[in-house]
């Protein structure tokens, strides 16, 4: 009873990871903008269609892919924000919220959309000949790809707390997080910082799309299940937390996992919802997080 | 300005005779069936604006409301019971549920209203989608007796009272009240005016109708997905006809869910599936420059035209 | 140096500024006096472009402001510490000073200007890895305009210093202010003490209402109501 038990935890641990990576965009670019920005899950999944034909198309190892999913949403990113994003960036905090909100929800019909015109509703898998080896420890596998993936998403973790940290940008970007207009006046061109936060947001969609892809499947219509999965880690971990988002992701991937192996694969999802709607209406500023305003 | 009011009067009074000789006027169900559809979204665009517009609390889990209207609706109806209690009861249950979720959700403002919205609307899709059977046939007794026409003027009544509603709505002390709450919630506070009161109020009309909505919905098809009616699609597009219409009006829901069909219908014959990402853009382009929708450009229209033929009308200031 | 003609300021359709004109020369300490709500913090606001005026217009050496961004302004040499200061508290102290000289040509010079801001608040170098936060009010204060120091501003804005100090840290503090002043830098300050802000200034301003009143030298000012009531209390 315990083996199959540490092995769906197991690979509860292995997906919290890229689930805390798909919520770090996010959390980074609502942090300094106050964007909600609902189409993340789109943009993850671009990440990871750009992943899969890059590998597919010319072969390039699936984690090789990586840089070609990053500099696609970069780009992505930049084109959507100088052309929705950054007209609401001055607007009184409620108007933007309620804009940037609808925006990206119009945003994510669109590009689900495109995605479906473009690539057909199949699912899609990056595979490749190292795709089912595993390592087993104490009876538990530990499936090498998703190992990878996990330590892949530990490294954005730290990297970007790294920047934030010891970068001129970085602070400049944190100081904006606390107070954009006392960042203002220190001449931080807040314009320039909510374009960063917003692509390097993206750009982390986009990793994490590509581990999605690698370790699972991706298709147009993955989008809303990874916004809400967002979310959910992004209110789990606190706003304004970097290693809480990654603690939320684990936890609720570990969540998951032990609500699928107790009651059922159907109650998977519902759980993760189910927290997430009873930690906003408890505790807004997530379990982690330090309370705002 | 009478000549407007009844201007007014006389083009509701001929679109309404429209739509009660349309049967007898043409051959092809499927325009009944179009107009249905039309008929149904309008409804479905109407109870989100009386919450999303005049309310501006936006609910992206509308489909809960228009998912239990249609599932009790269907359950009971087809196990027997008759088909208007059936309806009333699940328009019922979908108030129940805006009940038990109102206090709570309004703990929430602005976008985490909409996300806790979201999630909640989503547990809703896959719990009805775990729980029901995938699909259900309605039984060979009705089948065999299922007529369209009744079914056509049902939608014309259900349409006719949910646009009613929400006018009288918008033309009282209730709708005043949650206009100012949009507005500006803490100042209505401060004026006396219970935010939460009219939230609620506004969530349980908003409920009522969806539910009503769904329960024609359920009447009106064959065959049945119990979980298609609780499917993200019907928020979204409930919200984007709203908004292309004009959030907020009474007629926005009314012009975005014609406009939608019909775009949909055309773009259907020649462009398959593009009609989400044309909708999808207007109705950002509506979000960054025309608020107001179609019923603003109309205004600004008309007010153009004005202009140059009344050159002495004064010019109305316009505050953002 | 900072010249605001007929400006004008507006939060949605409420008006708090009625054609506000003012001058400050090079060098000299320019005090803003005026009771609660008179619009001093607001003027601050439409000087370093937070608030635009429909009218008028701020020059700063001649310059015009009026379609500059906050950070432009910042650029061209003027500094703010705005009302309780706003420094950043999940920062240390440390990074607060850094990013004051966030601009480019102070980001170069930043050891030694910190150096030069050490010696006017040595406590601030006692509490360099501090978190901003865990400072006692009077030090955020310090460290506020220890932060806009670090631009190498050449007019320093300054909206209500001595807030919420105790009254001997109060003293220091305008001592502080005079010898940033004396060291150069000039300064327009907004202050609720107005005993101690005519003392200190070389000219001053009183604002009610919205509207400038008064300007001059201390005695003078002493027929408006306000200053006068402050003299009584």
């Amino acid at each position: 009873m315990l083996e199959p038990l540490a092995q769906s935890l197991v690979f509860g641990v292995l997906v919290g990871g890229i689930y805390g990576l798909a919520a770090l965009g996010l959390s980074l670019v609502f942090g300094v903008t106050k964007f909600l920005n609902v189409s993340h899950g789109e943009l993850l999944m671009f990440g990871g269609y750009a992943s899969f034909w890059v590998f597919v198309l010319w072969g390039v190892d699936p984690f090789l892919t990586i840089p070609f999913a990053v500099i696609f949403l970069a780009l992505i990113g930049l084109v959507l924000y100088k052309l929705l994003f950054a007209r609401m960036v001055k607007l009184p905090e409620e108007v933007k919220i309620r804009n940037t909100l609808l925006i990206g929800f119009g945003l994510s019909l669109i590009l689900q959309n495109i995605a479906l015109r473009l690539w057909t509703a199949d699912d899609r898998s990056i595979t490749t000949f190292y795709s089912g080896a595993a390592i087993t420890f104490l009876g538990v596998r530990f499936p090498v790809v998703r190992l990878i993936s996990l330590g892949i998403a530990l490294v954005c973790f730290l990297a970007l707390h790294q920047f934030l940290h010891r970068t001129f940008t970085g602070k400049a970007i944190r100081a904006t997080v606390e107070d954009w207009e006392a960042a203002a006046m220190m001449g931080i061109d807040t314009q320039r910082v909510s374009q960063l936060a917003f692509i390097i947001g993206a750009s982390l969609a986009g990793i994490a799309g590509t581990l999605v892809a690698i370790g699972y499947s991706i298709d147009p219509s993955m989008g809303l299940e990874w916004t809400l999965v967002a979310l959910i880690t992004m209110v789990l971990g606190g706003l304004g937390s970097i290693m809480g988002t990654l603690v939320g992701g684990l936890l609720l991937g570990v969540t998951q996992a032990a609500t699928s192996f107790f009651l059922g694969g159907t109650y998977r999802e519902i759980v993760g919802l189910l927290i997430f709607l009873l930690v906003l209406v408890l505790r807004p500023q997530g379990l982690l997080g330090t309370k705002r305003e | 300005m009478d000549y407007r009011a009844v201007l007014r009067i006389v083009l509701i009074g001929a679109l309404l005779l429209g739509l009660i000789a349309l049967p007898s006027l043409v051959e092809k169900d499927s325009i009944i069936n179009l107009v249905v559809l039309i008929l149904l979204y309008v409804t479905l665009a109407s109870s989100w604006n009386i919450l999303g517009g005049y309310t501006g609390q936006t609910n992206l889990g509308h489909a809960a409301f228009f998912g239990l209207g249609s599932l009790v609706t269907r359950m009971l109806w087809t196990s027997g019971f008759p088909l208007f209690p059936s309806m009333l009861l699940g328009c019922a249950v979908a108030v129940a549920l805006a009940l038990i979720i109102g206090v709570p959700a309004f703990k929430l403002r602005g976008a985490y209203f909409a996300i806790g919205t979201l999630a909640l609307g989503q547990v809703l899709f896959v719990t009805v989608g775990n729980e029901f059977p995938l699909i259900s046939a309605l039984p060979a007794k009705a089948l065999a007796s299922y007529e369209l026409l009744p079914r056509y003027y049902f939608f014309v009544g259900m349409a006719v009272v949910t646009v009613a509603a929400s006018y009288l709505l918008a033309h009282s002390r209730l709708g005043l009240g949650m206009m100012a709450v949009r507005e500006q919630e803490d100042a209505a506070e401060s004026l006396g005016v219970s935010a939460l009161r009219h939230k609620l109020i506004a969530l349980v009309i908003s409920a009522f109708f969806a539910g009503l909505a769904g329960g024609g919905f359920a009447f009106y098809h064959v065959s049945y997905y119990p979980q298609f009616p609780f499917a993200p699609v019907w928020t979204f597009d409930a919200v984007m006809m709203t908004y292309i219409g004009g959030v907020g009006t009474i007629v926005g829901p009314v012009i975005g869910a014609l406009f939608y069909v019909v775009i949909k219908e055309y773009l259907a014959l020649n462009l398959v599936e593009l009609h989400l990402i044309v909708f999808g853009t207007l109705f950002i382009l509506v979000v960054l420059f025309l608020p107001g929708g179609l019923v603003e450009a109309w205004s600004k229209i008309r007010r153009q035209y004005l202009r140059r033929t009344t050159p002495k009308e004064v010019e109305p200031s316009t505050t953002d | 140096m900072l010249e605001i003609t007929n400006i004008s300021a507006y939060y949605g359709d409420l008006q708090a500024l009625w054609d506000i004109s003012l001058i400050v020369n090079e060098g000299e300490l320019v005090a803003l006096v005026g009771p609660n709500g008179a619009g001093k913090t607001t003027s601050l606001r439409v000087i370093t472009g937070l608030l635009r005026s429909p009218t008028g217009s701020v020059r700063f050496v001649g310059t015009d402001l009026g379609r500059l961004t906050t950070h432009r302004i910042v650029e061209l040499g003027i500094s703010q510490v705005p009302e309780g200061g706003r420094v950043f508290a999940e920062m240390s102290v440390l990074e607060n000073l850094e990013l004051g000289a966030f601009v480019s040509d102070a980001r170069k010079q930043r050891q030694e200007t910190m150096a030069w801001v050490f010696k006017i608040f040595p406590r601030l170098e006692e509490r360099i890895t501090q978190r901003a936060g865990t400072l006692s009010g009077g030090e955020r204060q310090m460290l506020a305009i220890a932060r806009a120091l670090m631009s190498k501003p050449r007019l320093l804005l300054l909206d209500e210093p001595s807030f919420g100090l105790a009254p001997i840290l109060v003293e220091q503090m305008f001592e502080m202010i005079t010898g940033i002043n004396r060291q150069g830098v000039t300064v327009l300050l907004i202050e609720q003490n107005v005993r101690a802000a005519l003392e200190l200034a070389h000219r001053a301003y009183v604002l009610e209402n919205g509207r400038i009143v008064g300007q001059g030298h201390g005695e003078e000012l002493l027929s408006f109501e306000s200053v006068k009531s402050a003299y009584l209390a």
